[in-house]
């Protein structure tokens, strides 16, 4: 009993270390960003005089605001997307017999290996010529439809025994009725996981915004956040602080609101499939 | 009258067959209706640039006058005489040598950590999250200051002994890749902790009950249950830590710029520098070499884990 209790101490001594880890960067930013303007950046790490005026500072002087709107338009736009025609798209590469859908899959799944930077120039130009340049669906023509959402769905569609939908054949319903009615219910904790992949996703994306985005207009948090940071001393780190927590922020909440679901969801999906 | 026996069953035939067909087509058709609009979308904007990317490779691509000769192999011969192209591939190579076992093992702990019954393990399981939902470019700034040469990590490392003086770990060629590598493990470790913990709670209760039964410590049941029954994890893990490291571009972009003296410069920082230099040519070559390697580092993990799958069938 004794040597059980020990261990169990042990245990949560380990995971407050690694608590310690993946939160203590969070808080220091935090504490960096309500440092006061006199206050040096290092000397201590809480705040002598704690202040929200940095955070004023990013959203007012450094136009925080309009890269807020454009971020949240663009993931507002590719979330319920990319849930639509993936759940669609995977479903016959799950549960259907047709031609091609081998090559199909694999011409998908590999898809998933090619690096974002092979393509990207070639993109960036057709982008130009299709006039999404400096456009909000421009931003997001790489989320609105991803071989990830496709896989991940196929997967939650193959954990599903089969003769839920065969029943429902057999009461006369077409695919799409099963699709909808049948298989979509049953993969809801998916859905919800590839909803938060994609706005991760398109939330926190830099590259493709820092290539099709030229006027400060169409900047995202990302890329105010890394322009803001090409002078990365002095005062200016307090500001770039807050705007890092300001970027976070928004994901943190929809992380605190759908983490059990999100959490539990992979494996609900097998359980109660 | 008499004509209506031989009308009747032909008409019916008929009706027989056109129904048959229309099934026929539907059942044809069905499963590319569900799949148009994502093929649509990933041909235009995912198969059409990567099939353009393979073709400026071969060309003297001009990207601002749209056209370019062909150079044959032109390209990947100025490529592979170029001395930094060799750096970017050892540094790519070196980057995934250093985060593919942290990636594999830590996040693996972790999860049979946070899969343990006690009290709190489920806010803990938050709390690794967070890194993973941390937009990169924010993690890569917050490292960039905990790294800076008054930050705690400098401080930690004096303290510790291991430098003299206060020392910037990414401003060093020495140190500057494993500060950038620490950046993507800790990054991961949260998402991989719930791939491994989606492997863990589908490993049937009773199998543990059954060998707790039999007498099993729990090292052994880690090592001849848990790990074993891991094994599509693992794979799933390792396979997404090589693509994913080949890829890392923030994490170095936003810290070192690939520097110092190019000790960061990984592939993808060569590839940016490339494009960003209007090079799109020598970019979609070494594009191609990024592909070649994540391709065969994929197919070469498939195999070795089958291979192992195969032995415990055995």
């Amino acid at each position: 009993m004794k040597s059980k209790q020990n261990s169990k101490i042990w245990l949560y001594a380990v995971m407050l270390l690694i608590t310690v880890l993946t939160v203590g960067p969070f808080l220091i930013t935090l504490f960096m960003a309500m440092k006061s303007g006199s206050e040096g950046i290092y000397t201590s790490l809480l705040p002598k005089d704690p202040t929200l005026a940095n955070f004023v500072t990013a959203f007012e002087k450094a136009n925080f605001g309009l890269y807020f709107m454009n971020t949240a338009i663009i993931t507002a736009i590719a979330i319920p997307l990319n849930l639509l025609f993936c759940s669609l798209a995977a479903y016959p590469l799950a549960r259907m017999d047709f031609r091609g859908r081998s090559v199909v899959l694999a011409l998908i799944i590999s898809t998933m290996m090619v690096p974002f930077q092979l393509y990207m120039a070639p993109l960036f130009q057709l982008a130009g010529e299709l006039g999404l340049r400096n456009t909000h669906i421009g931003l997001v023509v790489m989320q609105v439809s991803t071989a990830f959402g496709i896989f991940l769905m196929r997967q939650a569609y193959l954990r599903i025994p089969k003769e839920l939908e065969e029943s429902a054949y057999l009461d006369g319903a077409n695919r799409f009725k099963v699709w909808y009615l049948v298989v979509l219910p049953l993969v809801k904790p998916t859905l919800v996981t590839l909803a938060i992949f994609t706005f991760m996703g398109t939330w926190g994306d830099y590259l493709w915004p820092l290539l099709n985005s030229t006027e400060s207009s169409m900047y995202t948090l990302s890329i105010g956040l890394a322009q803001l940071s090409q002078n990365f001393d002095g005062s200016n780190l307090k500001l770039i602080s807050a705007a890092s927590i300001l970027t976070t922020i928004p994901t943190l909440l929809i992380f605190i609101w759908l983490q059990k679901y999100f959490i539990s969801g992979a494996t609900d999906g097998a359980v109660k499939g | 009258m008499n004509r209506e026996p031989v009308v009747l069953p032909n008409v019916k035939t008929k009706i027989k067959a056109t129904k048959k067909k229309k099934k026929f087509s539907m059942k044809f058709l069905t499963p590319w209706l569900f799949l148009l609009p994502a093929i649509v979308i990933l041909a235009t904007f995912l198969v059409y640039p990567i099939l353009e990317a393979f073709k400026w490779s071969f060309l003297d691509y001009k990207i601002i006058a749209g056209t370019g000769e062909y150079v044959g192999l032109a390209n990947f011969k100025e490529m592979f005489a170029d001395k930094y192209f060799w750096v970017a591939l050892v540094n790519t190579l070196t980057f995934l040598v250093i985060v593919l076992p942290l990636n594999v093992f830590l996040p693996m702990i972790l999860a049979v950590l946070v899969n343990q019954r006690i009290r709190g393990a489920g806010t803990f399981r938050v709390l690794y999250y967070l890194p993973v939902i941390t937009p990169m470019v924010v993690a890569a700034l917050m490292w960039k200051m905990l790294y800076s040469q008054s930050g705690i990590i400098s401080e930690f490392l004096v303290k510790l002994g291991v430098f003299d003086g206060p020392t910037n770990l990414l401003v060093q060629s020495s140190t500057a890749l494993t500060a950038v590598a620490a950046i993507t493990v800790w990054k991961g470790l949260g998402y991989y902790m719930i791939i491994y913990l989606a492997g863990l709670q589908s490993i049937p209760k009773d199998v543990y009950e059954s060998a707790s039964i039999d007498g099993a410590s729990v090292w052994k049941q880690f090592t001849k249950i848990t790990i074993p029954m891991l094994t599509p994890s693992i794979t799933l893990v390792s396979v997404m830590t090589i693509i994913a490291g080949m890829k890392v571009f923030e994490e170095i972009a936003l810290t070192t710029g690939g520097g110092p003296s190019g000790a960061t410069t990984t592939l993808v920082m060569y590839i940016y520098n490339k494009f960003m230099s209007l090079d799109v040519s020598i970019a979609s070559a070494a594009g191609i070499v990024l592909l070649v390697l994540a391709i065969a580092a994929s197919l070469l993990q498939m195999k070795l884990t089958s291979k192992r799958e195969d032995d415990l069938r055995v």
